[in-house]
């Protein structure tokens, strides 16, 4: 049966993979129009993908390759409440304005996408306004320890909280946040079935279930919350049990239980399960099985078998089979080992921790 | 809903407009992942741009903010400023939550639509507002009855207004009326322990004891009526740990699905409802629950545990395999 299952297994179409993400850095459909308010984490999923394919310095010119540079620092803005990123120019004016806009402000989600894209297009990183970046974090911490996307609102969430972590990682200077406060939203979101919600009493989402066990692994010891005693052994137990059960029939993860199967949710299970040291639970023939199925015929992995193709899922779906390599296959599933805390290539993000992290001005 | 695009030209050409100076989007070096602007949509957001920056608060300013939301549901700035708007001519927000009635169900997987109706709820403070909106959400839940981000607003309604019993009266029998809709749903599940377990005690639920026999009653009803359903026998368990009370106190209901074929009783326990006569048997939850028993019980009882979970590796649940193997090693361990 599961000999059977990897023999069936078609090759990873890589080139037509690598070719739909580079279409989508080139340009969008107004259909897509949505995208414009979270378009670096979109060149994020695109880049990533080109990055864990290995084929970023052959598929892109240099030429190119700088300009997405310049436009990502483009996106930096500077201003009362600090420094980090917005998602794209589509609320900045052609005119300069003597001050920033409460209309045009930086994003948390986009802040760690934007440095995860620069590390990936090897950036040196000389522009980055370390102490600008620290202030905005401050300013986007709420009274019950949670992160709003933006310092004067918006949505406040676990995926939120996952991005203030890993870019106060990068910069390895916890000074941004109260760890502590941070900490224990993250613990309020546990819910009675093992994972994690969105937020405090929200349902198990696999999702978020990632965002705060990544998030309890890259936070540093404090007094309050030595890092050996954040999660008791029952606790992860209940976790692990709650993700593993996430798996189908289908060979792929389901985001909730009793959901369909979603390639993206391969990621966020099976990358949770590898922190929790549990990854050898998985069962990556199937999951592998399922991948391939979700192979989109013109390019691009799609969230289930038959569904439309997205740079999103293209991405996770590759991060997934690089942790979970199937056995027996032939090179075209060769991936590179990806760093599960940060979500991208082991390269790039120790190329992001040296160059990012502060004080080495 | 309004059409936009067939009645008005474009407001470069409006001379209700005239007097406002668009302003371009910013084009710089060579854009990554560019979207390819509409005509309508670049005039819009051209003048939304040219607004933003003169700071005018109007109503045809919301009704622009309305036409961009129309076109782009993820417009994040256009919503702040239509917020703005709304607050600073202190125009009816019930009349603006039932604008938006409309766009919560075309654009349900859309976070700004419900984050508007969050604000606009908490600017209001009004518990019959709050109750139009439960009812609204009922509504929603019709169209994509697992919508997390559906669900979670009900949860945001509940909490936000904690302390009112008329919010929470019918809430029970609600949730109750979406399980009977699909027992297999874990949203409505998830709901039922908010609200019972979660969110703190309820008038007529003070007495915990006897808010615990009763949901073991309906949780296990439910599991007799479809037993391989994750989402009742992770409520069981959750209420379970969440009242410290030993799993080892449903012995006798779990064996009724451990073993392979249904065996009626003479006489129909109601604490312990048996399957139904077509149920699939046994069922994987309820030997996972049984193991769990015996590794409790600890001692001799470990190998029985050991032995069902050597069925579920080998038989039960093959794709779980190591799963099944790593309990076994952790308890062999101890
Ligand atoms: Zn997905």
């Amino acid at each position: 049966m599961k000999a059977a299952a990897s023999e069936s297994l078609p090759p990873l179409a890589r080139n037509s993979h690598a070719m739909h993400c580079k279409l989508c850095l080139s340009g969008l459909p107004f259909s897509q129009v949505e995208m414009d308010s979270s378009r670096i984490a979109l060149g994020f999923y695109c880049l990533g993908t080109l990055d864990l394919l290995g084929v970023l310095e052959t598929k892109t010119t240099p030429s190119e390759r700088e300009a997405w540079r310049n436009w990502l620092w483009e996106q930096q803005t500077h201003g009362r409440y600090g420094s980090g990123f917005k998602p794209s120019p589509y609320m900045t004016s052609d005119i300069l304005l003597d001050e920033e806009s409460e209309f045009d402000t930086p994003h948390l989600i986009m802040t760690y996408t934007a440095l995860m894209s620069l590390a990936i297009l090897r950036d040196d990183f000389s522009k980055l306004d370390r102490p600008g970046i620290l202030k905005f974090l401050r300013s986007c911490q709420r009274g019950d320890g949670s992160f709003s996307a933006s310092p004067n609102g918006g949505e406040a969430d676990l995926r939120i909280v996952y991005c203030a972590f890993v870019i106060s990682s990068l910069l390895d200077d916890w000074s941004g946040m109260n760890v502590d406060a941070a900490i224990a939203y993250v613990q309020r979101c546990s819910s009675y079935e093992g994972g994690y919600g969105q937020t405090p009493f929200g349902e198990a989402l696999g999702g978020t279930t990632y965002c705060a066990v990544a998030s309890l692994y890259l936070a540093p010891s404090t007094p309050l919350s030595p890092i050996e005693h954040r999660l008791s052994s029952s606790e992860r137990s209940r976790i692990i049990r709650w993700l593993v059960q996430k798996q189908t029939s289908l060979g792929g993860f389901s985001g909730r239980t009793a959901k369909a199967a979603d390639a993206c949710y391969c990621f966020w299970c099976g990358a949770a399960l590898n922190i929790l040291g549990a990854g050898d639970l998985v069962d990556s023939a199937a999951l592998a099985s399922f991948l391939g199925k979700c192979q989109y015929q013109f390019g691009g992995i799609s969230k289930a078998p038959s569904e439309r193709a997205d740079p999103y899922h293209t991405y996770l779906s590759l991060a997934a089979l690089a942790i979970y390599k199937p056995k027996g296959t032939n090179e075209s599933w060769e991936l590179p080992q990806v760093d599960v805390l940060r979500n991208a290539t082991v390269d790039t993000a120790l190329w992001a921790r040296n160059r990012i992290r502060a004080g080495e001005v | 809903m309004y059409d936009f695009s067939e009645v008005e030209p474009l407001y470069a050409e409006r001379p209700d407009w005239a007097d406002v100076t668009p302003l371009q989007q910013y084009q710089g070096v060579d854009p990554l992942a560019p979207i390819n602007y509409s005509t309508e949509y670049q005039d819009a957001t051209d003048y939304f741009r040219g607004i933003v920056k003169t700071g005018e608060i109007s109503l045809r300013v919301l009704q622009l903010t309305e036409h961009i939301i129309r076109m782009n549901p993820g417009h994040y700035s256009a919503w702040q400023y239509r917020y703005r708007i709304l607050l600073a001519l202190q125009l009816p927000l019930e009349e603006e939550l039932r604008l938006m009635d409309q766009y919560a169900i075309d654009f349900l997987k859309t976070y700004q639509v419900w984050h508007h109706r969050r604000l606009l709820l908490g600017a209001l403070r009004s518990v019959d507002a709050a109750a139009a909106e439960l009812e609204f959400v009922a509504r929603a839940l019709d169209t994509d009855e697992k919508n997390y981000h559906t669900w979670s607003y009900r949860q945001w309604i509940l909490a936000h207004f904690n302390d009112e019993a008329r919010l929470w009266a019918g809430e029970r029998a609600w949730v109750e009326h979406m399980v009977e809709r699909d027992v297999r749903n874990n949203s409505a599940w998830h709901h039922r322990f908010f609200i019972v377990w979660g969110s703190g005690m309820r008038v007529g639920d003070e007495d915990r004891e006897r808010t615990l026999k009763r949901e073991l009653m309906y949780v296990k009803e439910k599991i007799a009526l479809a037993p391989n359903n994750p989402s009742a026998w992770n409520y069981l368990r959750g209420i379970l740990e969440h009242t410290h009370t030993p799993f080892s106190t449903q012995a006798i209901f779990v064996q009724l699905y451990t073993t392979s074929a249904s065996t009626p009783g003479d006489v129909f326990d109601l604490d312990n409802p048996p399957p139904s006569a077509s149920a699939v048997l046994p069922c994987e939850n309820a030997l996972e629950f049984l193991a769990d028993i015996y590794e409790q019980e600890g001692g001799a009882q470990i190998s029985k545990a050991i032995e069902i979970w050597r069925s579920l590796a080998d038989e039960h649940d093959t794709m779980r395999r190591k799963y099944w193997e790593y309990r076994i090693k952790g308890a062999s361990q101890t």
